[in-house]
This record gives structure tokens, C-alpha cells and sequence, in this order.
């Protein structure tokens, strides 16, 4: 048995060990070249055609050209956009090509092929906002841009200016419209098709250029040396400007493109994860404890609410309750704070922080009053009993004797709420509050690694909960109703 | 002058009729106790009185005022807030407030009823906790009470109000011997200085002490009304006999 197993560690060993460079050879042998992408990131780069029938996108005719000249098929695989380089690192496809901009930061963890695209980075501002002619004229103010994108990087470099992380293309330029934020700088494609057709939007000024290009792992050259010849040639022979013509994307930058090189990983730029980073992860963890609180307290005025109303008022008011709690119960908090900050923006424009906190408190309101009702139902009946025969009103027994006594039932079950909480308000993200695991993710880009960057958050939630949770063992431990 | 005015009392629990016309009345100063079997109806007829039980027919005039059939929490709260703030009760389980303590229990209802100032309520919640033997634990949470001093405390609670009657429910029934002593001992104290009350109890001898007249409930009629030493010791009705004889008296 012993045996067998040390046998399994050394195979599983020297598979591990056999040189990557064969990766081409696989790739020809399998007959596709998987290219990992975000359908998310829409239109003009990879997306679902609206018509039906699967994708379409500038990105997928060049995948298809280029998958034509190494004699393969190409394979689509679908990867969230910010976690494109991991994904590829781990050989979950061949090649990552979704509008990955050449930046330093991904120079030093990945190779690229030569560009297929020159952009230049739009900032889009409101009609309304005529003064604004650039990053310096928006010092004080917000701009929002692209989580992970060579933007961020031009942004940190504006001095006083309040950069705000989007996840979509859709989203930056409707808070731009709803005065949430005050620019939008992205590049020049996603500025054309998602931000510049909004009648009350402008743009405002074009700063700095860069590239598009095939992002490979640097440890299989075959496959970038293949896949690049593929593209030059493509290149060389029109097909590629036949394609960014189809797309509407030919301009006078890409005529430039042709005579650049590929690029290898670049190692100088590799930068590690240092005790520079600790205040913004303590600030991150700030964030998280402030909105968590925030949202419980509302949670608890909620929760009280609808349990007092589910278990005394009437018909009407019952059914309102238990729809509320059904609703918010049975969805996707995740979808909640989408609608609440996105859905409702035209009627109600809620900043982010508030929308966090509303989100979160709203749906644990749910849950913590179905942890009020069963405190409720625990008060024996001689409790209000007793308070009505001394003439209490039916507010004051509820009041004074009754929801005291609850509340002392649900305490562990509160702090344990609190918790979850707590891990739930990451979420938030989403609607570009950056918390304690937003910055985990912004810092595991910028140190090319998400090992250290996952154990200093993970350690940070750890010290934030561990106290909370000794705490609700010990209130579970002392349910006796009267304190000592 | 008639504290407690019961007329034709009916109530049914289902298909089961519980009291089937009662009538009573008590005056001022008057201690009465209702006896009878278990299941006779005893309990109900003294939750009738404050309407913490609904009665289906008949009526009760309390402290002034008439309680009649289908009066409802809600809709008729300040007429049952009224007379439940005049007529003391004590339970059977105590029903003390477990997250307060022995003095803030009998403050409680004259801060929240009588809005007493503190002091005031305090000074009173004091002066009562002394004359139930309880002045030492006045800051002792529930849970550090025995049953006897719990159900000393709940008297003094109802007392806190000053009821002009005072309903004790079985108040010793669910303590061991040792510790019906104390309670017995003090609601004798109330009935010499003249605290109206009507207690229903099992305890044959402390009826005989203290009631200036029992009532022998038997399946929910009265079938013998008359002061103790009467219905006690020359009972008239075969039921009362049984009953007398289930008890060992």
C-alpha cells in the first residue's frame, strides 16, 4: 500500500517536471487553440451574437485567423476578465487575448505575442461639466475606470484624483450620467460604443496610447513564437485590417503596429508584496468593519420590525412581512445590491457606500427577523400575560417584557449573523466599494500574485471574526435569561 | 360595597362548556376562597374576572366598570387596561420577569402604568418587597430565588398597584411543602389588614384560617357557597362531601 502511494507521489512528480515546451506539440495534437476570454467585456471584443448563434467579435474572427494559419480549430473558453493571467498560468487555455493592454505590471508575469490593436485611453465627461480638459481639472473628484486595466495605472499616476473600480463597461458611464462619478477613462473602443453615444456625455480629452496583444505563458516560447508568426502573418497579408475595418476599428494608430516585436516576460518588473501595502489593507478592513456594522444596525432595526409584524399585526401587514422575507431570502444578495444601485438609479441615485450598506442591511433584515420570531415564540405566554394583569399596554408588555427577553434568545444567533456578515459584505465590490477583499484582488494585480495578498486578507477577516465568534459561544454557553 | 360583581358566568372551551353560570359577588375587605376539583373550572373563573380569559356569556362588573362577552385585546384595551390596573393578580407559575430584578419587577407596572417617577416607584417597590420579607434581595435577578421568595415577589408586584382585589391562582401549588409556609403566611398578612381577595386554592386548612367564605366549584357550577367553618365543616352538598374527603380534609 505504502508503496503504491510512493510509487503515485513519484509519477505525479515527473509529470510535473515534463518540460513544457512540447505545449505546442499538444496543442497541434489536440487541433484547437484554446483562447480565454470574457464574453462579459461585449461588444466589439467577444460577445454573444444578438441574432442567435453563438459569438461574434472582432477577437473571434482574429482567433479564427489565427487558429486557420497554425492549422487547428479555435476554442473559446470563457474566463471572468480580471482573472484572465491566472487562469492562463494555470493552462486552463493556450492563449489570453480580450483586450489584455500591454502594462508592466502584466509584463512581468506573462509573454505577449506583437500587438494587433493601438488604442488610446478616451476621458469621457458630462456636457454639463464644460471646464473639464483633462485628469488635472478633475483633481478632488471622482473617475471611474475598469478594475485591472492599464487605466488604473494613469489614474494612480493623476495627482488628487478619486479613481472608482467597475467590473463592466456599462456601468461606469451610467454613474458618470447619474452624477456618481465625475469621468469615465477607458479606452478609446469601449469610450465609443458604451460611453460617447449618451447624448449628455462628451469626450473630454485623449490620454496616453497602448496596445493590444496575446497574452502566452512564458514558459512555453514554442507557442509564442507560433502563435506571433500566425499574427504577423495575418498582419502582412491585410486579413487583420480587413477585420478591424468590418469592426469599424481601423484608424490611423494601427498603421504604425506592423513593425513591432513580441515581448517577453519582463522580470525587472516583477515587484513583491511589502509592508507598503499594509495601510491600504487596513484601510480595506476599515471599510469592511464600518459597512458591516452600518448594515447590522439596520439588519436589527429591520429584523425587529418585520418579526413584531409577522407575529402581531394583521392579515395585511403579515403578508407584507413574510413576502419581504421570502424575497429577500430566496435571491441573490449579489442581485439585490445590482438592483438597488443600478436598477433603481433613475428614480433613486443612491451613492455606492449608502448602497452597500442599504443593500446588506435590507437583506439580513430578512434574516435576523425570522431569528426575532422564533425569540418571540420562545417568551412563554405568561410573560404578557402577567404584564397585561398589571394594565400594561399591549405596546409596553411588548416592549419592556417581552422583546427583552427575545432579543436575549437571539443574542448568539446575532453575533453569528454578524459574522456572516461580515464575510458578506465583500460583495459590495460590485457596486465599486473597495473593501477588504476588493483590495486583495487590486493588490494581487499589482504584486503579480495572489497567494500573499489572500493570506494578509484572510488574516485581517480572521482577527475581525475570530473575537466575534468566541463571543457568540459564550453567549450560546450563558442563554440563561438573566445576566450573573 | 361590592368590589366583584359576577353574573350568570358562562364560558366554553370548544364543544366543552368550563362554567356554566356562575354568580358571585365580593364586598370590600372580603377574602374568598374557591375550592373545588381539579378541572372544575376555578382558574377560569378567576381569569374571567380580568379577562385574560374571554367568557361567551353572563357579566363581570370589576372596580367599576363591566366586562361583557367578545370584548377584544385590541379594540376594548382601555377598558380591560382600567380594571386590570385596579385588580391585582398572582399566578400559579409566578410569571416573574426574568431579566429584571426583584425590585425593578414591582417597579415595573407603576413607572409603566401609574407613571410614578422612579423614586417614588422605587420607595414603593421597597416598602412592599419589606412587608413580604423580601428587603435583603431586592437587587436578586429571578433565577436566584426560590420558588417561595419568586412568588412573594410576584405578590408584591401585583400589590405595587394597589389593586382594589387581589386574584391568587393555586399560589401555592406549584411550591414543595417547605415553602408554602412563607406564602401562605403572607397573604394571611393581607387578609388581616384587609386586602380584598379571592384565592383559589387546594390548601383546605389556610381556607379555613383566612376565607371569610368559600365557594365549592364543581364542574363549572357552584354547588355550595357559605362562610369556611359552614361549608367546611358541615358541608350540606354530597359533591362538596367528596371533595372534602378527596382532599383529606
Amino acid at each position: 500500500m505504502v508503496c503504491r502511494a510512493l510509487a503515485l507521489v513519484a509519477l505525479l512528480a515527473a509529470c510535473a517536471r515534463v518540460p513544457q515546451d512540447d505545449a505546442l506539440a499538444r496543442l497541434r495534437a489536440r487541433g484547437t487553440l484554446r483562447w480565454g476570454g470574457d464574453v462579459q467585456g461585449g461588444e466589439p471584443y467577444v460577445f454573444q451574437d444578438p441574432r442567435g448563434g453563438g459569438l461574434i467579435g472582432f477577437e473571434v474572427e482574429l482567433a479564427d485567423a489565427l487558429a486557420r494559419r497554425l492549422g487547428v480549430r479555435a476554442d473559446f473558453v470563457q474566463n471572468d476578465w480580471q482573472t484572465l493571467l491566472p487562469s492562463l498560468e494555470r493552462g486552463d487555455f493556450d492563449v489570453a487575448m480580450n483586450g489584455l493592454e500591454v502594462t508592466p505590471a502584466r509584463r512581468a508575469r506573462v509573454a505577449f505575442t506583437r500587438p494587433y490593436y493601438a488604442f488610446a485611453e478616451t476621458l469621457v465627461t458630462r456636457r454639463d461639466d464644460g471646464r473639464v480638459a483633462g485628469l488635472a481639472d478633475l483633481r478632488g473628484r471622482k473617475v471611474g475606470t475598469l478594475d485591472g486595466c492599464l487605466a488604473v495605472d494613469l489614474l494612480r499616476a493623476a495627482p488628487g484624483v478619486e479613481m472608482v473600480l467597475y467590473e463592466g463597461v456599462e456601468e461606469p458611464y451610467m454613474d458618470l450620467e447619474r452624477n456618481r462619478i465625475d469621468g469615465v477613462l477607458l479606452d478609446n473602443i469601449i469610450a465609443a460604443r458604451y460611453g460617447l453615444p449618451r447624448p449628455t456625455l462628451r469626450e473630454a480629452a485623449t490620454i496616453g496610447t497602448g496596445v493590444y496583444a496575446i497574452a502566452v505563458r512564458p514558459d512555453q516560447p514554442a507557442v509564442l513564437t507560433a502563435v506571433d508568426g500566425a499574427l504577423a502573418a495575418v498582419a502582412a497579408d491585410g486579413e487583420l485590417r480587413a477585420i478591424l475595418a468590418r469592426w469599424n476599428l481601423w484608424d490611423d494608430r494601427q498603421v504604425a503596429l506592423a513593425a513591432t516585436a513580441p515581448l517577453d516576460r519582463d522580470d525587472d518588473a516583477r515587484d513583491g508584496l511589502t509592508l507598503a501595502y499594509l495601510p491600504l489593507f487596513l484601510r480595506g478592513a476599515a471599510f469592511t468593519v464600518v459597512i458591516s456594522v452600518l448594515a447590522m444596525a439596520l439588519a436589527i432595526a429591520g429584523g425587529l420590525v418585520l418579526s413584531v409584524a409577522r407575529r402581531y399585526g394583521g392579515r395585511v401587514v403579515q403578508a407584507a412581512a413574510g413576502t419581504y422575507v421570502e424575497v429577500f431570502r430566496g435571491t441573490p444578495v449579489l442581485l439585490q445590491l445590482y438592483v438597488l444601485y443600478y436598477g433603481l438609479a433613475p428614480v433613486l441615485t443612491l451613492d455606492a457606500f449608502t448602497a452597500a450598506v442599504v443593500g446588506l442591511g435590507l437583506n439580513y433584515a430578512a434574516y435576523e427577523s425570522e431569528l426575532y420570531r422564533a425569540g418571540l415564540e420562545a417568551v412563554p405566554a405568561g410573560q404578557s400575560e402577567a404584564a397585561l394583569a398589571l394594565g400594561m399596554s399591549r405596546w409596553t408588555t411588548l416592549r419592556r417584557i417581552v422583546l427583552p427577553q427575545a432579543m436575549r434568545v437571539a443574542l448568539p444567533g446575532i453575533a453569528n449573523d454578524f459574522i456572516a456578515l461580515l464575510k458578506d459584505s465583500s460583495l459590495v465590490s460590485v457596486i465599486t466599494v473597495v473593501e477588504l477583499t476588493k483590495q486583495m484582488t487590486i493588490t494581487a494585480v499589482d504584486v503579480r500574485g495572489w497567494l500573499g495578498p489572500g493570506l494578509v486578507c484572510a488574516a485581517l477577516y480572521l482577527a475581525l471574526s475570530f473575537p466575534l465568534s468566541r463571543l457568540a459561544r459564550r453567549l450560546e454557553r450563558r442563554l440563561v435569561p438573566a445576566p450573573a | 360595597m361590592t368590589v366583584v360583581a359576577v353574573r350568570a358566568l358562562a364560558t366554553r372551551r370548544g364543544e366543552r362548556e368550563v362554567l356554566c353560570g356562575v354568580d358571585l359577588e365580593v364586598a370590600r375587605g372580603e377574602v374568598i376562597a374557591i375550592v373545588g376539583p381539579s378541572g372544575s373550572g376555578k382558574t377560569t373563573l378567576l381569569r374571567a374576572l380580568n379577562y385574560l380569559t374571554p367568557f361567551t356569556n353572563g357579566v363581570v362588573e370589576v372596580a367599576g366598570r363591566t366586562l361583557r362577552p367578545g370584548m377584544n385585546e385590541k379594540r376594548d384595551a382601555a377598558i380591560l387596561r382600567a380594571v386590570r390596573t385596579q385588580v391585582g393578580m398572582v399566578f400559579q407559575s409566578f410569571n416573574l420577569f426574568p431579566h429584571l430584578t426583584a425590585l425593578e419587577n414591582v417597579m415595573e407596572a407603576p413607572r409603566r402604568v401609574l407613571r410614578l417617577p422612579p423614586t417614588e416607584a422605587g420607595e414603593r417597590a421597597r416598602r412592599l418587597l419589606g412587608r413580604v420579607g423580601l428587603g435583603e434581595l431586592a437587587g436578586a435577578y429571578p433565577e436566584r430565588l426560590s420558588g417561595g421568595q419568586q412568588q412573594r415577589v410576584a405578590i408584591a408586584r401585583a400589590l405595587a398597584m394597589e389593586p382594589v382585589v387581589m386574584l391568587l391562582d393555586e399560589p401555592t401549588s406549584a411550591l414543595d411543602p417547605r415553602l408554602k409556609g412563607e406564602v401562605l403566611a403572607v397573604v394571611g398578612d393581607l387578609a388581616a389588614a384587609g386586602q380584598t381577595m379571592i384565592v383559589v386554592t387546594h390548601e383546605i386548612a389556610f381556607a379555613r384560617r383566612v376565607a371569610h367564605r368559600v365557594v365549592v366549584l364543581v364542574d363549572g357550577r357552584v354547588v355550595e357557597t357559605g362562610t369556611a367553618a359552614d361549608v367546611l365543616e358541615q358541608p350540606r352538598v354530597a359533591a362538596t362531601r367528596a371533595f372534602l374527603a378527596l382532599e383529606g380534609a
